[in-house]
């Protein structure tokens, strides 16, 4: 018949259309010698990253005869696109380098490698590490998933000029006194602090440091506290140096994280806190190139004079990279071998002397401390604390910064409306407890 | 005669011309101004740059392999192109010229699978995809042809209506003359339908082409390193680091333009089948 | 276009196998004759079978997720997930901004569209005659379609931050531009933008559209004496109906289904004026790793677009004026 030939005549153009056209790609794990790693794309040392990759291969081909070959991501929801798929379908990257942050939430999908003590033998052993670092790599020191490769904690950069011209020594260390250092820097057209509120991430990490100083970690035995008087605080204090102190630019309502940096580096703000050490590519090719300082962000929480009763000094969130394993992968001997390449000290250094973040090599952070230009990033990744671990963290974290986002409008009209704040704050409870309720 | 057949009289057309490319050439203006700033000036907003700079033109070749992914995405787009005009041509003639039961259904379904978001197939199409990979022995993920079959199959169904649309509207006598004329179907198809739908075509063969070329969702999961489409490559420049230095933002809009540049490039080539009048296609 | 890796130069082929897999079956028809319509119905099959497989069964596959409790806890054996019937359905309707997210999502693409529009008629009304330079302006009415939508979005959010361009502008004419991407001012934002990189769409079809008419008719139009408003109003426009028509429906469905341009022109979590439906299923699924539920939104607000689509697709004439029956 017509219509079968018709048929066939089709099938038969599709058959063979599709092996020509399928010999044009990578032949990837064809021999199991090759190992994937996905990491995110180094936007500020683009040729240095390809040739960290490149030496990296080299290096793991002389020691252990495998080829290894980096894929990038452009962005967090890029990389977890990626995981999902790789999940679903048993193929992809064999090691993956995960945002701190997100380590929960890989750590909740059993998808990836829980090391066991001979497993973190091959990789150099715990000991290799600094114990701050290893904060956020599990629920407890028995399971973990995540090995620590790079740390970017976060610190706040002051401009050095400002402040001598208004007399002021040193930044504060508390949060009140930050505002009143802040009130007295701002005029003729510049402002104390440059704060991104329209960020998507940057709010939270306020919001957490302050309540977890005043001894409120956001989350505890499942349960969420996002409504907890210490955390109503600080939304009002992290809102109100826009909207009533009037010591962040008007605009910042807008502002992305970029955006702030640029106001800080245009010399328009005095502090610019919750930048990490990577700031410093774009701030040293800015008009304050040589008159800016970093320090350590205030450890006392707003309304206290000093560290309350169960509160923690945190100075930022435990920020930086780990490295995961895939349960799928049929090279996780390889890996581990591969991490433990990437962890020594010699490699971490090169890694740190490219990139300028800082290492999780206990020895290395050791030698480094003695670095007076480090001295408070080394200061602020020892006094990292790492956010709750639990599953439904990521939400958590998007209800934080849904109540900033939602105050945008009142806080633009000059206000912290604390009916609506509290609104706010009940939702995100709700959402954020409804999230924690669903771990299994 | 050229009076006959103006559609506005000249001053309108002026005026008209002049608001359409202000509204197109202020924001793309601005991006050109952008791409020889530097990237601190276009995140605090600066509109004329203090010192123009073409160093970001440069850059952007070795800050990511956008060689490489625009060929793909030539590659890939191109292929989806000329595919999915060929296939839809002949899906709309038939649909058009014959009648058989479910045809309205088979166009109506054809426009309904238009309005299934992309982010819901995401998923299934890449287990889908691998299933058949695994199961059949072939490279599917991080291949190019899978990418070409998945935006063929998107592109299909409003290509073909763009078809349909077009080819209801020619004359019928045309191809009864045609045939009076001895011609069979596939040569009214060839010798009459076709050249005189090419206005048509070149719209759907464009709009499937940009289907592939600014994908992002089905390219950024379904590539690898070496079949990465410039969209995907371009992303890159939108990543910031946390909390850190500011996404390379002249970088980007360099980047952006030189991407566009091919497809406006291709469009300035082929408009010239886009030419008016059915009678001067030369049937008669 | 050079292609500089050898290893992608058998690709191409595939375009061309393709289409001779589907220009064989033709012949057969030949003997039948035009009328016939068994066999041509085949010539449908390519088509068909990748819809299938790449259309029709991921959105099947996708149905049954959406009945499933599926998170990141049960994601990585998904088809032991537990079955919750129509619990994420309910979930979706009653606990989450879906219902406002789809009435954001609607009006904010009808208003665009219909922004779009005129915009797009008028483009093609201009560039129909030659003129010189028609060919160069054709093609930079292209621009704001071709650009990445990430792009867009990253330079419109540049232009209306509170001190970006728009309001720097808007502030020599005495205006106080105010708050753009957040508020009840970013709806608007988002229509213009949307609108902005929307109308190349419209302007391609109906440029496409005009090329179809006969020439005879303007001959008949100026032989009746009729001015430039007339014949536009009652030759071309009526004309030009079903191209529009047709560019109107697709722009609103790329509209309703916009990802990339909101998520980038005002980030994540959305504010509330402007909390679009695809960012609320994305958030949903890629952030919060509810996929159950998220394709439960989806499938939601599918239905809720197909029922208008397919009204409206009853109303329209899908025959040619003769069909050669």
């Amino acid at each position: 018949m017509n219509a079968t030939r018709a048929l066939l005549a089709a099938a038969l153009a599709l058959t063979v259309a599709i092996p020509v056209t399928a010999c044009d790609t990578g032949s990837s794990a064809e021999d199991g010698r090759t190992l994937n790693v996905l990491i995110a794309a180094n936007t500020i040392y683009p040729t240095e990253q390809k040739r960290w990759f490149a030496d990296v291969s080299a290096k793991f081909q002389q020691q252990a005869g495998a080829k290894v070959t980096f894929e990038t991501f452009a962005s967090p929801t890029d990389e977890l696109t990626k995981i999902q798929t790789s999940m679903l379908s048993g193929q992809g990257p064999d090691i993956y380098a995960l945002g701190t942050t997100f380590t929960p939430t890989a750590y909740s999908t059993g998808a990836f490698v829980d090391l066991t003590a001979d497993q973190w033998t091959k990789i150099g052993g715990r000991d290799r590490f600094l114990p701050a670092t290893l904060g956020i790599s599990g629920p407890d020191a028995t399971h973990e998933v995540g090995i620590p490769f790079s740390s970017r904690p976060f610190v706040m950069a002051y401009n050095k000029e400002l402040l001598a011209a208004a007399g002021i020594d040193k930044p504060a260390s508390t949060w009140d006194g930050l505002r009143q250092q802040a009130r007295q820097l701002t005029g003729a057209g510049r402002y104390g602090l440059a704060v991104a509120y329209g960020d998507g991430f940057d709010p939270w990490k306020f919001i957490w440091a302050m309540s977890i100083q005043a001894g409120n970690p956001l989350v505890s035995d499942g349960k969420a506290r996002l409504t907890d008087p210490v955390t109503v605080k600080a939304y009002q204090t992290y809102l109100g140096w826009l909207a009533t102190d009037k010591v962040v630019d008007p605009a910042a309502t807008g502002w992305k994280n970029a955006q702030a940096i640029a106001a800080f580096g245009a010399g328009k703000a005095a502090f610019l806190p919750m930048v990490s050490a990577t700031s410093k590519v774009t701030l040293d090719k800015s008009a304050v190139a040589g008159k800016y300082g970093y320090a350590v962000m205030p450890t006392v929480p707003p309304g206290a004079t000093s560290l309350p009763p169960g509160g923690v000094g945190a100075t930022s969130i435990l920020s930086g990279d780990n490295l995961v394993i895939a349960k799928y992968s049929k090279n996780q001997d390889l890996a581990l071998r591969l991490v433990n390449m990437l962890t020594t000290a010699e490699s971490q250094e090169a890694y740190y002397r490219t990139f300028g973040e800082l290492p999780t090599n206990a020895e290395l952070a050791n030698r480094l401390v003695a670095d007076p230009a480090l001295a408070a990033i080394v200061d602020s990744a020892s006094k990292a604390h790492g956010t709750p671990f639990h599953g439904g963290w990521s939400k958590v974290q998007l209800a934080l910064v849904n109540v900033v986002v939602q105050s945008v409008p009142n806080l633009a009209a000059g206000k912290v409306d604390d009916t609506s704040l509290n609104a706010l704050l009940t939702q995100a409870q709700s959402e954020a407890q409804a999230a924690l309720d669903k771990a299994k | 005669m050229n009076s006959v057949l103006r559609l506005l009289p000249r001053p309108l057309q002026i005026g008209l011309t002049v608001i359409l490319l202000t509204i197109v050439g202020a924001p793309v203006g601005y991006v050109f101004l952008a791409s020889v700033n530097t990237d601190l000036a276009v995140a605090a907003g600066e509109f004329w740059p203090e010192r123009v700079s073409v160093g970001n033109y440069v850059r952007i070749w070795s800050t990511v392999p956008l060689g490489r992914g625009l060929a793909n995405s030539l590659l890939v787009a191109g292929t989806v192109a000329v595919t999915c005009a060929a296939v839809a041509v002949f899906s709309a003639y038939v649909l058009v010229r014959h009648r058989f039961r479910g045809r309205r259904t088979v166009l109506r379904a054809l426009l309904g699978m238009q309005s299934i978001p992309g982010t819901l197939l995401l998923l299934p199409v890449f287990v889908l995809f691998a299933t058949i990979g695994n199961s059949l022995g072939v490279p599917t993920i991080g291949t190019r042809w899978s990418l070409v079959v998945t935006y063929l199959t998107f592109g299909l169904p409003f290509s073909t209506w763009i078809m349909v649309t077009y080819l209801r509207e020619l004359p019928g006598e045309l191809i009864e003359a045609a045939r009076v004329d001895g011609a069979g179907s596939w040569q009214i198809l060839v010798r009459v339908v076709i050249p005189l739908s090419w206005p048509g075509l070149v719209v759907a063969a464009i709009f499937s082409f940009l289907l592939g070329w600014n994908d992002v969702l089905f390219a950024s999961v379904m590539t690898d390193v070496d079949t990465r489409t410039a969209a995907v490559v371009l992303q890159v420049f939108g990543a910031a680091q946390e909390g850190g230095a500011i996404p390379p933002y002249g970088q980007m809009m360099a980047a952006a333009l030189v991407c566009a540049a091919p497809v406006v490039a291709l469009y300035l080539a082929f408009q010239r089948y886009i030419v008016g009048g059915l009678t001067a296609g030369g049937v008669k | 276009m050079t292609v500089t890796d050898p290893a992608t130069a058998d690709a191409p082929g595939t375009g061309d196998a393709r289409r001779a897999g589907v220009a064989r079956p033709s012949p057969p028809r030949r003997r039948r004759g035009a009328t016939a319509g068994g066999a041509a119905v085949w010539l449908l099959a390519p088509g068909g079978l990748l819809t299938l497989t790449v259309i029709v069964v991921p959105f099947v596959v996708a149905l049954v997720m959406s009945l499933l409790d599926l998170d990141q806890y049960t994601f990585r054996q998904w088809l032991s997930a537990p079955f919750v019937g129509a619990g994420n359905y309910v979930e979706a309707v009653g606990r989450t901004s879906l219902p406002h997210a789809i009435w954001v999502s609607g009006s904010a693409a009808v208003i665009a569209t219909l922004l779009a529009l005129p915009l797009g008629v008028a483009a093609a009304l201009t560039t129909h005659r030659p003129f010189r330079g028609r060919s160069l302006v054709r093609s930079l009415y292209l621009i704001p379609y071709v650009l990445p939508a990430f792009v867009v979005g990253t330079i419109w959010r540049i232009i209306l931050q509170p001190d970006g361009v728009a309001n720097q502008g808007l502030a020599t004419l005495g205006i106080a531009g105010g708050l753009w991407l957040n508020g009840p001012k970013s709806y608007l934002a988002l229509i213009v933008v949307q609108a902005w990189s929307g109308w190349p769409l419209v302007y391609l079809l109906a440029l496409a559209g005009l090329q179809g008419i006969d020439d005879s008719l303007h001959e008949a139009a100026a032989l009746d004496g009729a001015q430039w408003q007339a014949k536009l109003r009652h030759v071309v426009l009526p004309l030009l109906r079903p191209p529009v028509a047709l560019a109107a429906i697709i722009s609103l469905l790329h509209m309703v289904n916009s990802f990339t341009l909101p998520f980038v022109l005002f980030g994540v979590p959305s504010p509330h004026d402007v909390e679009v439906l695809p960012v609320l299923t994305y958030v949903e699924s890629f952030q919060n790793l509810r996929f159950g539920l998220s394709a439960a939104m989806a499938v939601i607000s599918l239905v809720l677009i197909l029922v208008p689509l397919l009204v409206y697709l009853r109303t329209v004439r899908l025959d040619a004026p003769e069909a050669a029956a």
